[in-house]
């Protein structure tokens, strides 16, 4: 069995309801177990407000959990942050590198990239000009193409499988299969389970912040389907 | 990692301010062009027409605010810094000190450029360059540290207690004009003078007119405590940045 990369162990996060005095906490994770090896491909599925995308941010480090464990073997991990920081009155370029620098590459390897960045992202001479003056596919373009650039020992995705045009959206998915596809450690979180089951060999579900199953994909999306079932029944 | 940072650091001061100049029509012109017609406002109410100040009162004044509002907007911009970013904290891993940091030496950048102005300025008004200019980078270490520090403290705070926001500019006001930065101190009881003596933002503005106008140099016993007032403050900012820093990435903006 491939390295143990993170390990959680009956993790909870709870955030503040509401800025007020004396306002109440609730827990959006309130008990998850998991275990992420390197060159898995894991897929979190849940219904929406599960607790998926605050696992996510455990998993990247940004949340500590309020109880439970986290052990994690000394890897980056990053999650896939589009147009993080983009600063409108920027060209393209420097919104390029600043990205970059944000999400954790070093100024020399993004220099080193912005060739492909600027060919990736199909903008052109508009690579120079201030991102203000972009349409939004375009603004999605360089962020994509920036993301792409980024290379943790764990990505984590939360839905941004699709950007752009109909034809960017086919480019930028290609790219992304691709890159799941090179034995990448990934952390794929969608309530698209069409996408889990194609880009994912294991799936963690995940109920009212309570890990319900995690394991070899097709097993976990059975149960998960027999208990849609049996809710829909029961309504 | 520390390298990164660094870079990250330095690039995002650059992006900041070079967006900031693509902001605006006159763009770069601005930096000196703002804080000129404040202190002519200022001159103008207290000089001109109030005729407050003596014969040295113009550069009495000039000094006292470039150097004020350098403090200032670091303790302002640094201290809505983190709450500013709470959308990119959501989202990145980062220390949250880069935040302020970057917005204090951005500020700092633009103070060199108002700086310069009023050296040129001082010269022309007859207070020509003195050798007792060497002690200048030393005071503005200092005057960093000490902005740099409470405006950490600050930055740590807005964002679990956005409120405070409405205060700071108050406090920052009362500050000023404890300060000496606009009248001079002279009519402070002499029983409240020791209070004076270790208010950081008295003791350097007093500093800096007696380089730039008199060629003096510092009481260095003086400038010693403020110094080490000034890196217990920005010990202090940095201590409460990392203690809270847990929490940001659970607050809403």
């Amino acid at each position: 069995m491939s390295e143990l990369l993170i390990e959680l162990e009956q993790v909870g996060v709870a955030f503040h309801a509401q800025r007020s005095i004396g306002g109440g906490r609730y827990w959006a994770l309130e008990h998850v177990d998991l275990q992420l090896r390197r060159g898995e491909r894991l897929g979190v599925i849940g219904r929406n407000g599960a607790g998926k995308s605050t696992l996510l941010r455990v998993l990247a480090g940004i949340l500590v959990p309020d109880r439970g464990r986290v052990r994690r073997a000394p890897v980056s991990c990053q999650l896939m942050s589009l147009a993080l920081g983009f600063l409108p009155h920027l060209s393209g370029r420097d919104n390029a590198v600043l990205s970059g620098l944000l999400l954790g590459l070093r100024r020399r390897d993004i220099i080193a990239r912005l060739p492909a960045i600027h060919e990736f992202s199909e903008l052109g001479d508009f690579f120079d000009q201030p991102i203000a003056t972009y349409s939004v596919g375009m603004n999605m373009r360089l962020a994509f193409s920036v993301a792409l650039q980024v290379e943790p020992d764990v990505l984590l995705i939360d839905e941004v499988l699709a950007v752009g045009d109909a034809e960017f959206q086919e480019k930028s998915g290609a790219a992304l299969r691709a890159r799941m596809g090179e034995g990448h450690t990934v952390v794929l979180v969608s309530h698209d389970e069409a996408q889990i089951a194609e880009r994912c060999d294991r799936v963690l579900w995940i109920e009212h912040g309570r890990s319900v199953a995690e394991g070899p994909r097709d097993e976990v999306f059975a149960a998960y389907h027999r208990d849609f079932h049996h809710a829909v029944a029961a309504a | 990692m520390r390298q990164h940072l660094i870079e990250l650091v330095l690039f995002s001061t650059y992006a900041e301010l070079r967006a900031e100049t693509a902001r605006s029509y006159l763009g770069l012109v601005w930096w000196v062009l703002e804080p000129a017609m404040m202190m002519a406002a200022f001159w103008l109410v207290f000089d001109v027409i109030l005729k407050t100040g003596g014969p040295d009162y113009l550069p009495f004044l000039l000094i006292g605010m470039t150097l004020w509002q350098w403090m200032k907007s670091c303790i302002t911009h640094g201290g809505y810094a983190i709450w500013s970013a709470l959308p990119m904290v959501r989202q990145v891993r980062l220390p949250p000190l880069v935040f302020p940091l970057v917005a204090m030496l951005s500020d700092t950048v633009k103070f060199f450029f108002i700086f310069l102005l009023l050296l040129v300025i001082l010269w022309a008004m007859g207070y020509p360059p003195n050798r007792a200019y060497w002690a200048l980078p030393v005071l503005f270490f200092a005057i960093f540290l000490a902005a740099a520090g409470a405006g950490f403290i600050v930055a740590a705070l807005v964002p679990l207690v956005p409120d405070l926001r409405f205060v700071i500019e108050q406090v920052l006001m009362v500050v000023m004009f404890l300060s000496g930065v606009i009248f001079p101190l002279d009519k402070v009881p002499a029983h409240l003078r020791w209070v004076m003596e270790l208010n950081p933002v008295a003791v350097v503005m007093d500093d800096a007119r007696g380089i730039l106008m008199h060629g003096q140099l510092p009481n260095w016993i003086g400038f010693g405590k403020v110094c080490l007032i000034a890196v217990v403050l920005c010990g202090v900012g940095m201590l409460v940045v990392r203690q809270l820093a847990p929490r940001f990435p659970k607050l809403a903006s």
